[in-house]
């Protein structure tokens, strides 16, 4: 794997995503795979406590979600932002109007340090949609410790009863 | 397939209501599904959506895999189906011992009042052995149904019943309001699934985790 320029030096990042889920007592995570989410979801399959649920479509993924966690489970859906953009009417008639406390982690391609240029039509219009359809996010801080920030991420999930979007770097993910 | 004289949703769900195995949990797609349902049978442990068209199979897949060692039934329509078709291979992947699928097969867009599917003719079933459903078959009788759900034959994995159903355009009004956040307070309810315990500093869990 190729270093990730511009990551901090003092913790493996997506070690710490991982590490974060099994220590809230994440159950589940559902998945449609991405670049950056590959070898982070072999990780969590491999995991004893985690069942990964690899989902065809985004949509179908949160819906997967929403029944893992209407069961009792906590749950955590793992995407490319391009899933955010295809789920958006299972997101408003499902996910937030029955008000499903869902933990997205969210790899955001398309921003200006994403290397793979075709991403950049789907960067710029991953905010002003998640704004539109009303969805609670935040872009992830390179320079703060990554495992606080999906901890609190998870705890707006639940706290308020809706999703809530952690949109993540290279860096956070990509093991 | 869909074949002359087919029966109606409801002689199907009189089937479904004397036949519903103990501990089940039922999930219903949008519409007559969860209306009707609502009518005959109203219970906690019944998950009703509205609207999210096409969202009620993986929706139940994932209740399934929360809840092992209950049963899970799912209503779903054909037009439903077709619109979220890799769900379908997606429980044939997981291919849950708990979950079954009751795919009402009417040919039509019924909840939004009878607009044609791109195809009424497909061999449901068939798509679900294809993707990995084993016990996957079409069904034109509610006995037949009723004979299927008394099964107590071992399961090793999900179960798809393709129902041959007469279109139900006429809205049913259902007897209870479908408030979706009362509706998955109750049911969550209903199955003891552990609340969310807060801390004040962050870090809450799941009772139990």
């Amino acid at each position: 794997m190729n270093k990730v320029s511009g990551a901090r030096a003092d913790a493996h990042r997506p070690s710490e995503v991982l590490n974060t889920l099994k220590r809230l007592g994440f159950g589940a995570v559902v998945s449609v795979p991405d670049g950056w989410l590959g070898e982070m979801l072999v990780r969590i399959e491999q995991e004893p406590t985690m069942r990964l649920v690899r989902a065809t479509h985004e949509e179908e993924a949160l819906a997967i979600a929403c029944g893992i966690r209407l069961g009792g489970v906590r749950t955590a859906l793992l995407v490319q932002n391009a899933g955010v953009l295809s789920m958006g009417a299972g997101m408003v008639s499902l996910a937030q109007r029955y008000q499903f406390p869902l933990l997205m982690l969210v790899s955001y391609r398309g921003t200006p340090e994403d290397p793979v240029f075709y991403h950049v039509p789907k960067g710029r219009a991953t905010e002003p949609v998640i704004e539109g359809l009303g969805l609670r996010y935040t872009r992830t801080d390179r320079e703060r410790a990554i495992g606080p920030q999906v901890e609190q991420a998870a705890t707006y999930a639940e706290e308020a009863s809706c999703p809530f979007a952690l949109l993540l770097s290279r860096e956070d993910i990509q093991w | 397939m869909v074949k002359a004289a087919r029966p109606t949703r409801s002689d199907y769900y009189r089937a479904l209501a004397d036949n519903l195995p103990a501990e089940g949990l039922v999930v219903t797609s949008l519409g007559n599904a969860s209306y009707l349902w609502a009518a005959l049978h109203h219970a906690p442990e019944n998950f009703y959506l509205e609207d999210a068209m096409g969202l009620a199979l993986p929706l139940a897949l994932g209740l399934a895999v929360a809840q092992p060692r209950r049963p899970v039934i799912v209503v779903e329509g054909d037009g439903a189906l077709l619109m979220h078709m890799g769900a379908l291979v997606t429980v044939g992947a997981i291919n849950p011992k708990n979950l079954t699928v009751l795919l009402i097969q009417n040919g039509v867009h019924a909840a939004s009042g009878g607009q044609a599917l791109t195809n009424a003719e497909l061999d449901l079933a068939r798509l679900a052995r294809a993707a990995g459903m084993a016990r996957a078959d079409n069904i034109d009788r509610p006995d037949a149904l009723a004979a299927r759900l008394r099964a107590s034959t071992a399961r090793d994995g999900a179960e798809f019943l393709a129902l041959a159903t007469e279109p139900d355009i006429e809205v049913v009004k259902p007897p209870v309001a479908l408030d979706p956040v009362v509706t998955k307070s109750r049911f969550m309810a209903a199955i003891g699934a552990p609340r969310y315990v807060p801390m004040l500093f962050g870090g809450g869990r799941l009772e139990g985790t």
